[in-house]
Formats: structure tokens, sequence, C-alpha cells
């Protein structure tokens, strides 16, 4: 039982425990006044406010320690993905500093230290996207933007960064690209989000199906669907929550701060639309959609045209 | 050669360890978890001499690592390295049964230092057990002698009844400042600051651990200590005659 697990069992009982106490006074009170209708009424109306406070109180506190648990996670999980890339980079540089390195290395080390920038650079992003996210006020920059090349780009830089093979990802669009209104760099984040902790679960062998669709007339599905570890039922939801990781002893070599899918989450409502995860249980793989609204082919020339009057009066916008 | 074991599953910063660890002339092997260090250590009984051990590895942790490594008698001088950094982590680590630290990110060079100050001790053990007189890159034998036990500070042992037991270099180091006080009341704050070098605002209690455990080792009745004894308020004091 941890500290906070201990908390938590403390402050149930002792809720408990005041509710029965109030529960018993709440009868004796009944049975002094049951003559009386005034004092009766009133009383019993005290004690259930009593109670509902007592009850309301304990269940804030105790998602209270809950949050703080999860922000501990998310400040552990940081700490390592900060500090781990930039150990690395200054185990490198001391060492080509302090010895006589080959030129072959000496290009290995780079690209060593080049990737650690990168996993460096990815972490900061993720933090400040979130931090960003937090902010509603936002306002999200739109323009019409072709689902299926969205799709297409995000899955080559996929490859690319995991350094798969190119069977490892699928991609189904259909011919004509439905077209979405959204921030493209911002979409682009979410199907990235999306690619990276489906090889991530992946456990090497990445199988990795991505689709572009359209259920019903006025939605388009980005789907990326894999073949991986599988996610449980009751977790599907949790895991949009901001610092939430799934706690599994397979899962604990599996790096990350928590925050993408929050991301992933707060970026589709800002486009008006919603993210949802599907899985038929551990080890079966997990489907993750992204919702959006369409936008209606007739809607694209006029707001294409508005950009167009945008760009060129550049005065006009203010 | 000095074959050292590096568990750091972090692939970069492994590949870095052992490229300057050979640089150096030592033999490096790693392992990228818990599981397969214990395997190589306890299973297949690798000989190693100094291990460099991560604590947020997958599955099993650096500090579980290191407990079980102690629980199962192998006492291979091992160096933690810890992303946290906290105070708190350290001492896990110290009460596990690490003899060093360093906080990630390191300085290269005093990673090196600290990798070969263990193997130096390493060296001591092997080629002079306790009593045996010092040779020219030893120093001078560290013995302290009170009521039939002996602490042996360089072999880093207790002799008691006829009984050895392998101190850590923690262990040691409070033990000789105990020692060092000898009839004086040292205070859990004095020893986190003088003899570990941590600083202030850690839990003093996580020391008592440290004392149930030399109290095992040198006490008739570890339940009714009579030379390491408890002050009230304080800490602790090192009584030689009681």
């Amino acid at each position: 039982m941890t500290r906070r697990q201990k908390a938590i069992a403390f402050f149930v009982t002792l809720c408990v425990l005041l509710v029965a106490a109030a529960v018993s006074l709440n009868i004796g009170w009944v049975f002094i006044n049951s003559r009386s209708l005034a004092p009766l009424v009133l009383g019993v109306i005290s004690f259930a406010l009593i109670i509902a406070g007592l009850i309301v109180y304990t269940v804030f506190l105790v998602l209270e320690i809950k949050r703080n648990e999860d922000h501990d996670t998310f400040i552990n999980a940081v700490t390592h993905e900060l500090k781990t890339p930039i150990a690395s980079m200054r185990l490198y540089l001391q060492t080509l500093q302090s010895r006589d390195i080959d030129e072959q290395r000496r290009q290995e080390f780079y690209a060593i230290m080049l990737a650690d920038a990168d996993r460096l650079h990815h972490t900061v992003d993720q933090v400040l996207a979130a931090g960003a996210s937090g902010q509603k006020a936002k306002a999200v920059i739109r323009s019409p933007i072709d689902a299926s090349a969205l799709a297409r780009d995000c899955v080559r830089l996929a490859l690319a960064r995991h350094h798969l093979d190119a069977g490892a990802i699928t991609l189904d669009t259909p011919a004509d690209g439905p077209t979405v209104n959204g921030d493209a760099e911002q979409l682009a984040t979410v199907v990235t989000n999306l690619l990276d902790n489906a090889v991530k679960y992946s456990a090497g062998n990445v199988r990795v199906a991505v689709s572009v669709a359209v259920p019903a007339p006025d939605t388009v599905w980005i789907r990326v669907q894999d073949r991986g570890m599988g996610i449980a039922p009751k977790q599907l939801k949790r895991i949009f929550k901001r610092f939430y990781r799934v706690q599994a002893r397979d899962l604990r070599n599996i790096k990350g701060t928590g925050l993408g899918l929050y991301i992933v989450r707060s970026i589709a409502r800002a486009h008006n639309g919603r993210v949802f995860a599907q899985s038929e249980g551990l080890g079966r793989g997990a489907t993750f959609t992204l919702e959006l609204p369409r936008l209606a082919t007739d809607a694209v020339t006029p707001a294409e045209g508005q950009a167009d009057a945008d760009a060129s009066h550049p005065e006009v916008v203010k | 050669m000095s074959r050292v074991l590096i568990v750091e599953d972090e692939q970069h910063i492994a590949d870095g360890l052992r490229f300057n660890l050979e640089a150096e002339g030592h033999d490096a092997m790693v392992a990228p978890d818990g599981e397969s260090a214990l395997r190589m250590l306890l299973v297949e009984r690798q000989p190693v001499d100094v291990l460099i051990l991560d604590i947020m590895l997958p599955g099993k942790d650096g500090f579980t690592v290191a407990s079980e490594l102690r629980a199962a008698g192998e006492y291979v001088p091992t160096l933690m390295l810890t992303a946290r950094g906290s105070a708190e982590d350290v001492l896990r680590g110290f009460e596990a049964g690490a003899d060093d630290y360093l906080p990630k990110p390191f300085e290269l060079s005093i990673l090196i230092a600290r990798v070969n100050g263990l193997l130096r001790r390493r060296r001591w053990n092997e080629h002079d057990p306790p009593g045996s007189s010092g040779t020219s890159d030893t120093p001078a034998p560290d013995v302290y002698t009170f009521a039939g036990r002996t602490l042996d500070f360089t072999a880093m042992q207790v002799h008691a009844h006829d009984k050895s037991h392998r101190l850590t270099v923690m262990e040691c180091d409070l033990l000789r400042y105990l020692v060092k006080n000898a009839n004086q009341p040292v205070s859990r704050r004095a020893i986190l600051q003088e003899v570990w070098g941590l600083p202030e605002g850690v839990d003093t209690r996580a020391i008592d651990n440290f004392i149930v455990r030399l109290r095992r080792y040198i006490e008739d009745g570890p339940a009714a200590p009579k030379f390491l004894q408890t002050v009230r308020g304080v800490g602790y004091r090192f009584v030689p005659r009681p």
C-alpha cells in the first residue's frame, strides 16, 4: 500500500464513520421529536445536508489526491525524458572532447547526439503543446486540408523516424481525399502522436493500418489501427486524461510523458471533432479514431477565396 | 583487465559508457534490464568487478536489483546512476546496497574516477584478506578492535564471534564515523551531512535502517543494543566498552 492509498483509505474510513455517527444522531433526533413536526422536519433536513456535505467533501478530497498522484507521475516521467537525452549528449560531447576518435566513430557519435536532440525537442514540444491546449481561448487558424494527403505525409514521416520498412504502416484512403477545415500543423500532430503510440505499443512487431474514411456525408474519420498490446476496457477513456499513463508491468519500459493523447483530444475538440479508442482487450491491438466534421466540397472555394483575400490584404484582417 | 557490467536501458548512454570504459582499458558489458543483469551475475556467474546500475529500468528497477544481489550474497561494488537525483533516492540506493551514486547528467571524468575508486577497493579486498600486511599500492590496514569484534575498514568487513560480514562503502563510512566519535552522541543530521554529503531536509529516519543493519553485525542482542545505543531525541552513540 502506497502512502497515497493509505491516505485515501483513511479519509474514506473517516467519512464512513462520520456519516454513521450523523445517521445515528438523526435516528435519535427522530425518536426524541417524534411528536412535534417542525423540529422533526428541520432536523432531518439538516442531517441530510451534513451527510451530503461529508460525502461531497470526501469525494473531492480523494479526487484531489489522485490528481496529485498523476501529477507526480508526470514530473517523474518528464524529468526522465528531459534528463536522459541531456545526459547522453553530455556523455558523447565529453567523449569527443577528451579522446582521440577516428572519423567514422565521430560521425556515429554525431548521429547519436542528433537523435538525442530530436528526442529532447519532441518532449519540449509535447509539454508546450499540452500547456497551450490548456488555454481554451487560443483560436484555431483554419484552412481546408486534404485528410488523405495529411495522413500520407504523417505516415511517411513516421516510417522515416522509426526506421521502419514501408510495409509496417499501410495506408488506405479514398481516391478523392475528403476535406476538413483545420490547422494543418495541429492535425498533423494528432496523427503523428497516434502513429507514435501505435509503434511504441507494438512491442517491436509493427503492423499499423491507417485509413481515411467518410462514414457519414458530413464526417471524416482518420483511423490508426495497431496490433499491439491493446488497452483494457476500463482504461479506454482514462488514457486521454492529462498525465495519465497506464500502469502495468510489461508497459513500464515504455517511456512517455502522459501528454500525447491529452494533446490529441484537446486538438480534436478545438476542431469540433472528437477522438476515441477501441480495443478488444489486452494483447489484441487498439484502434484510435479521429472524427472531424467534413468540409462540404462546395464550401471549399469560398473558404479558399477568403484565405486569398486575407493574404492579399493583410490590413483587412485586423 | 577489469570487467564492468553496465545495466542501462537507454542504449545511447549504455553505448557511450561502454566506449569510454573500453578506452580506459576495461572490459565492458551491457545488460539492458535488471532481470538480465541478475541472470548474468547470479545464474551465469559471470565475473564482474564493478556494476554500473541505472535506477529507472524496465521491469525490476535498480533498487530491487541491488538488494536482490546482496540477498544472494553477491557484493560486487555498485555505482548507481539516477536521473531523479533526490536525496531520498540516493538513500534508498544506499540502503539497497549501492556503494556510490552519481546523478544524471554526470561528468564523464567523475564517473571514470568513481569506477576506478570502486575497482581499487575491490582489489584490496581480493589480494589482502584481513590481517595480511599491505603491499605497495595498499593503504595501511585500518582496523579497529573492541570487545572481541574487529572492524576492518580496508577490507570492509566486520568480524564478530567467528562470523564475518561484508560492508558496503556506506556502512563502512558510517561505522568509521561512529568509531571516530566513540562515546559521544552523534546526530542523524551530522551523519547525513558529514558522512554521506547529503543536503539538509532529507528524512533523517532513513539512517535508522542502516543502524539496524549495523547492530545485526556487532550486537549480541540487536533488540537490546549495548554498543550502538540510541540517544533519544538526538541520534546514536557508539560505546566500545559499555
